[in-house]
């Protein structure tokens, strides 16, 4: 290496570690935070690291509601917002597992028509669902409110997870449909003349080799799903029934913030998808249909 | 096992791509389907798969008749131009699928892939992925997947023409001890005609949907049936130049460019028209000395020196030139006068109209 490569090397580490920076800044104050008693929080000159550490914040968040009704506050009314934490979470997982294996699982079947079989309006289909897919959600949302109020299923999970079927189905659909364009025709037929069923082939060979884009459109689902705001704020009322970015909201009654409880509530939030992450990520590249045919 | 093909027909719309075939391939045999691109070489092959399905007709393979059942069913293997090997699945995956499948279980499994991937000498590969393989590699791996499973037709799609040069010449021959070893009835697709020269038992040219003759290499080439046969097979390709066919003393001569030949005697002129077409291959051209009185005087137009031959080419009469292939020793120059001369028992001749060789004598 030249002294010159070495000197762009350096910049080159130099400017990653400063995007790495900008990027983690947010989610190393957020545990900071959440991690100081109350009266730490506002303390001027503001400090990164806590002077006291305490897990009282994520107590407040972890012990839930039962604890309070079984203090004989039976009426509810005193139980904080903190106490429905765990309901809201368990909210998200469910809606995002649910909204997650629906998506791919329906778009992986749609795509894969659209890509071996012949019917009217098989190249049309994924554009326009790209296009539904360019139109920004809170259109559609009002109208599907009421579409939940016909059919009674306002503040429940379930209108939450067809709302974000409705918004991640097209654009899964399209990616998949893009992905098995990719994936030859022969490889099937070659399976077919070993003597597999149709089934079977989709089953040991189409969707082995697809396993890259169904783990990319269950990702996008994820995300969606799981940060989403805007349904939940507009079909869900219920303190036990919302999902969790709309219910971190009453840690914001106005007057004040809960700021401990807001920033333990991010960690909380951002560590079960930093871990999906990690693990899915290596499946995102691993196992690409590369030297099936040819090359 | 023969396969036999019946009026068999298939178009796509109202696109005719196979018109009414009746074919035999005779059991044991390597036949090639030849043709140029797009005359329905794999149309035909993918019929016989059972990957496309016929407009008309029927496909029997022995008595069987096949043309309703699943690729699954019809026990047949198959090579593909592509490869087509499953990219998630291992080498010795691939070459075990056909036999997973039909509920082989996995120890003679193993045994089996282990025996085919010796023969073909990839036995060091069987862990590896598909992607992990050079072109010649896969293109093995797609053979042992045919072979693992003991099929009764092998079908083969231009298995070579991924493959450079030299490693398609070898291929070439471990092919064809592979089909010996085999036992099998295999149809090979190719449009090379040197591959389907030297592989082949029987050569099927195919254009345009039809089959344009069905024969031996030898026969193809040096009996060809018509005028595309003739100039398809060959190279360079075949000369060709419009003939008189007349009398002088009671014997049938060929006036060409102003000069007068005797009618080759092989052919049977009696029905023949009076205008026809001559073929002469370049190989059999010589360069005759200028004062030559058998030899038909021209210049040379364009000489082409291809490894040990050289290509001559003599124009005869104005747009008539033919070709010569000559020893690289025989040099011309450009424009300088030359001559060229041939074997009466080397000549094909054909009826312009039909495009019919004439009948030849028995
Ligand atoms: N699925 C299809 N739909 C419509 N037309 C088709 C289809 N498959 C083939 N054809 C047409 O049928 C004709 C024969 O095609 P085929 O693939 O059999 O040619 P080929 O002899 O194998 O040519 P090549 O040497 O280029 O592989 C072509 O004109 C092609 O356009
Ligand atoms: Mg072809």
């Amino acid at each position: 290496m030249t002294a010159k490569e070495v000197a762009g090397r350096i910049a080159l580490y130099a400017l990653l570690a400063a995007v790495t920076f900008l990027v983690c800044f947010p989610l190393i104050w957020a545990f900071f935070t959440s991690m100081k008693p109350k009266d730490e929080i506002f303390l001027w000159p503001p400090t990164l690291w806590p002077e006291t550490w305490t897990l009282a914040n994520y107590r407040a968040l972890l012990e839930g509601k039962d604890a309070y009704f079984q203090a004989g506050a039976a009426s509810g009314t005193a139980v904080p917002p903190s106490a429905f934490f765990l309901d809201w979470f368990i909210n998200s997982v469910i809606v995002t597992i649910g909204t997650t294996i629906i998506s791919t699982v329906v778009s992986t079947l749609a795509a894969y028509s659209l890509t071996r079989f012949r019917f009217p309006g098989q190249r049309s289909v994924p554009y326009l669902a790209l296009i539904g897919y360019m139109v920004p959600s809170i259109i559609f949302v009002f109208p599907m409110f009421l579409v939940m109020v016909e059919l009674r299923l306002t503040d429940t999970l379930l209108s939450l997870i067809l709302g974000y079927v409705c918004i991640t189905l097209p654009f899964c659909m399209w990616l998949m449909w893009a992905f098995f364009r990719g994936v030859p025709i022969e490889i099937e037929e070659a399976a077919l003349v070993d003597g597999a069923s149709r089934l079977r082939v989709f089953w040991e060979i189409v969707l082995p080799t697809a396993w890259p884009g169904i783990v990319a459109a269950a990702i996008f689902t994820l995300i969606v799903s799981w940060n989403d705001y805007l349904f939940g704020r507009v079909f869900m009322n219920s303190m036990e029934n919302l999902p969790l970015t709309v219910g971190v909201m009453h840690f914001f009654d106005g007057t004040h913030v809960d700021w401990g409880l807001m920033m333990a509530s991010s960690v909380l939030m951002t560590v079960p998808m930093a871990l999906l992450f990690m693990a899915l990520q290596r499946h995102l590249v691993a196992g690409f249909g590369a030297g099936a045919v040819k090359g | 096992m023969d396969v036999r093909l019946e009026r068999l027909s298939k178009s796509f719309g109202t696109n005719l791509v196979l018109k009414s075939l009746d074919l035999t391939f005779p059991e044991r045999k390597f036949v090639t389907l030849l043709g140029p691109s797009g005359c329905g070489k794999t149309t035909l092959l993918r019929l016989i798969a059972g990957l496309e399905r016929a407009s008309e007709g029927q496909i029997f393979f022995g008595e069987r008749r096949v043309d309703h059942l699943t690729p699954g069913d019809r026990n047949i293997a198959m090579v593909f131009q592509s490869y087509a090997l499953y990219p998630t699945m291992d080498v010795a995956a691939n070459i075990g699928y056909g036999l997973k499948v039909r509920g082989i279980p996995r120890p003679e499994r193993t045994e089996k892939v282990g025996v085919v991937a010796r023969v073909l000498e990839i036995a060091h590969l069987l862990a590896r992925k598909p992607r992990a393989l050079s072109g010649g590699q896969r293109q093995r791996v797609a053979l042992g997947r045919a072979m693992a499973r003991k099929p009764d037709i092998f079908l083969m799609d231009e298995p070579l023409s991924n493959l450079d040069a030299k490693l398609r010449a070898t291929m070439r021959g471990e092919l064809k001890r592979f089909h010996l070893d085999l036992e099998t009835t295999s149809i090979y697709v190719t449009h090379d005609q040197l591959e389907a020269m030297t592989m082949s038992d029987l050569v099927a040219v195919m254009d345009q949907g039809i089959v344009q003759q069905y024969a031996t290499p030898e026969e193809v080439y040096d009996r060809p049936a018509n005028l595309f046969v003739a100039g398809f097979i060959g190279s360079p390709p075949m000369n060709f130049a419009e003939v008189e066919l007349a009398t002088e003393a009671d014997a049938p001569v060929l006036r060409l460019a102003g000069r007068t030949i005797p009618a080759p005697a092989q052919f049977d002129l009696t029905a023949a028209p009076n205008r026809l077409v001559l073929g002469i291959r370049p190989q059999d051209v010589r360069i005759a000395a200028a004062g030559d009185p058998r030899a038909i005087p021209g210049t040379v137009w364009m000489t082409e020196l291809i490894g040990s031959e050289r290509l001559i080419e003599v124009e005869i009469a104005p747009k008539l030139r033919i070709t010569a292939e000559v020893k690289s020793e025989i040099r011309a120059e450009l424009n300088a006068p030359a001559a060229v001369a041939f074997d009466a028992a080397k000549l094909h001749l054909f009826d312009p109209q039909t495009g019919r060789a004439l009948p030849r004598r028995a």
